[in-house]
């Protein structure tokens, strides 16, 4: 039975918090994050939910205050976005470290400076290395089964790392589409209570996190954060299968669309995604071999889907809506990496960044990287230069704020 | 059938303008984020037909629809576009007749869904849908429910044919996008000139000369400024920015201001 609703992605991530029952909620607004909190802060205040919801005066803080709730074997939620998370995520570090498990929820949003409150995932993957687990999320019915699915990695005694849900700001947290919302009953049954070993306590007081100062020392508990979040890979694995019987969606760390005998692949993250599938579908229709594979799981990343999906293919180009500046695309060295060890690697990888600041894709922008890597496949070119996609009515309008930020009147 | 909407708002006060897309499918839809190309684009405030920034008929179909909240006839509008049908409907009019104040999303969903042959029923039921998700019931929920009603009946079902205007696109290459300093300072004092946020009056305060005494506690009290003092040293109203909130109707003392509803004679 299906209980389809019309209801945003951030509206989404909150029902993944009910759902999962969970105990504790350190929060603090920033924007586009806040309708969660505010959507948790009424189903608490009504009743619907058995939790404890309590702002507190800054990220660095509600980390902190989620890490020590969940090593006492509490079940914790939040979320946060861009400048919050950067805010936050000295804490995010500790919590691996201390294996303290969480779910909070990233709603993306580009980083000051310049100021903005559209998406794009450099606020993520400014936590690419702290040692959480990080799932990305397409659409508002990806946002509640990841959440949960999240809580199963999170909380699995082979892993016991914090997870990440991202989804983009706008394109996803305010918009709201479909989502069949599951079912309580089978929720409880596909995540029982958490329950810690060694929970922390008032009469039971340990250290957590202590000065070590020897390397060898920090060695051994970092390689340990690690082989943890290499589990994460079987315990998807696993949780994806019971969540499939439960509710007939399954979630691997990678999404093939339209894989099948495609010689030109876009590889991309997150809610542009759908646009990506959108030019995939029309070049199919016109006959050519064009497809696109999705990341999903991006920690620990998807090494051997990457391989095993792109291996043989023609030409693959890879969508960073983000920027490491003077390096490229974060997500680029990552899949080539992927690739180098493959006889059959594609002969030609081509980077795109896009979508920065949340900058609209058009249609025309996604069939120009398509067309692209068309001709990369014609004149077999090797080391692509990258596309930095801007359009030139967006050039336009760049040069009309910087005048009027000069002082100059625009003529009417 | 397959629906997602998607609203863009800034850091922006009521009153302000806004935008949202609707997309209805009978498929997936494999698309989000701004519509560049509607079949039919509903504009609430005609005073945005001629605002640059905010341009409602860039990329509308060709065949699409525009509708106007307007007290004009359709054929005010035809030199704007000839290639598009336009309808247009007083929702002020009729929110303010229904409603007591000129609130008109419930309004301006009613026209959009007769014109795209959605039925009454689920237009009905959406309204009472939406205010209720925003703490909105009884008596106020069922003048808004008779509003949309009345709006729904007045339209008629189109039948719609579009085909994209087809404008032409071009990507630029790095070297024009890095060819200023990247560093650029914001030197002008402001750029309120842009735009004209007196258009979003559905009131304007009027000033009865005969009466006012210069006391100056309409000055104190307007928040966006637009109170002045003349070189005659009498008050006058900064049209083109203030936005009717009607703060100084309310404040004078000597009941020296009166509301005009904007386009009433």
């Amino acid at each position: 039975v299906k209980n389809d609703r019309l209801i945003t992605g951030n509206f989404a991530a909150a029902w993944a918090a009910r759902l999962a029952r969970v105990d504790y909620i350190p929060a603090y607004p920033i924007t586009p994050q806040t309708e969660i909190i505010e959507t948790l802060a009424k189903w608490v205040r009504e009743g619907l939910m058995d939790a404890r919801l309590v702002q507190v005066e800054s990220e660095h803080s509600m980390l902190t205050a989620a890490g020590a709730a969940s090593l006492t074997g509490a079940r914790v939620f939040s979320a946060t976005s861009s400048q919050g998370l950067l805010y936050g995520l000295e804490m995010l570090y500790n919590m691996s470290g201390w294996r303290a498990p969480m779910v909070l929820v990233n709603v993306s949003r580009a980083l000051a400076a310049p100021i903005t409150l559209a998406p794009d995932h450099n606020d993520v993957l400014a936590a690419r290395d702290s040692g959480s687990v990080q799932l990305h999320a397409e659409n508002a019915q990806e946002v509640v089964d990841l959440g949960l699915l999240a809580y199963r990695i999170a909380e699995d005694r082979r892993v016991r790392l914090p997870a990440i849900v991202n989804l983009d700001g706008f394109f996803l947290s305010f918009t709201r589409e479909k989502v069949d919302i599951p079912e309580q009953a089978k929720v409880d049954e596909f995540l029982p209570e958490y329950k810690v070993a060694d929970p922390f306590s008032a009469t039971r007081p340990v250290s957590k996190g202590s000065s070590v100062m020897e390397g060898f020392a920090y060695s051994y508990f970092h390689y340990h954060i690690h082989e943890a979040a290499q589990r994460a890979r079987e315990v998807l694995r696993e949780a994806s299968q019971d969540y499939e019987s439960l509710f007939g969606r399954r979630y691997g760390p990678v999404e093939a669309f339209m894989l099948d005998d495609a010689e030109y692949v876009l590889v991309i993250s997150n809610s542009f995604a759908t646009l990506g599938k959108q030019a995939v579908v029309s070049l199919r229709k016109d006959g050519v071999p064009a497809g696109l594979l999705k990341l999903r799981m991006l920690r620990p990343f998807p090494v051997q889907e990457v391989a095993s999906t792109l291996r043989g293919r023609k030409v693959v180009a890879v969508f960073d809506q983000n920027l490491s500046p003077g390096s490229g695309g974060i997500l680029y060295p990552e899949v080539t990496s992927a690739l180098y060890h493959l006889r059959d690697r594609p002969k030609s990888v081509l980077p795109v960044v896009g979508g920065l600041g949340g900058k609209d894709i058009t249609k025309h922008e996604m069939m120009a990287v398509f067309e692209r890597m068309r001709a990369l496949g014609r004149n077999g070119e090797t080391a692509p230069a990258p596309m930095y996609l801007m359009r030139d009515d967006e050039m336009a309008r760049v040069n009309r704020m910087l005048s009027v930020a000069r002082g100059v009147q625009p003529k009417k | 059938l397959n629906a997602q909407d998607f609203p863009l708002y800034g850091a922006e006060r009521r009153g302000a303008p806004v935008t949202a897309f609707t997309r209805v499918s009978d498929g997936d839809i494999l698309e989000r984020g701004y519509i560049f190309d509607p079949d039919i684009s509903v504009v609430m405030d005609e005073s945005l037909l001629d605002d640059p920034l905010a341009n409602p008929l860039a990329g509308l179909r060709r065949g699409g629809v525009l509708l106007v909240n307007t007290r004009r006839s359709a054929e005010a509008y035809r030199r704007t576009r000839e290639d598009i049908t336009i309808l247009t409907v007083d929702l002020t009019d009729l929110a303010l007749k229904v409603l007591g104040r000129p609130v008109l999303s419930a309004a301006s969903a009613a026209a959009a869904a007769r014109v795209l042959s959605i039925a009454e029923a689920s237009l009905q039921r959406a309204v009472a849908d939406e205010l209720e998700e925003i703490g909105v019931g009884g008596g106020l929920a069922a003048k808004n429910l008779e509003l949309a009603g009345l709006i729904y009946a007045k339209l008629k079902p189109m039948r719609l044919e579009t085909r994209e205007l087809g404008a032409a696109e071009t990507l630029v290459p790095l070297s024009v996008i890095v060819s200023g300093s990247g560093s650029e300072d914001a030197v002008s004092t402001g750029n309120s000139y842009l735009r004209r946020t007196g258009d979003w009056r559905t009131y304007r305060p009027v000033i009865d000369y005969a009466r006012c005494t210069d006391c100056m506690v309409c000055y104190a009290y307007c928040p966006e400024s637009a109170m002045s003092v003349k070189d005659d040293g009498r008050i006058s109203i900064d049209y083109d920015n203030c936005k009717g909130c009607l703060i100084c109707v309310t404040e004078c003392p000597l009941r020296a201001i009166v509301k005009q509803q904007e386009g009433v004679a």
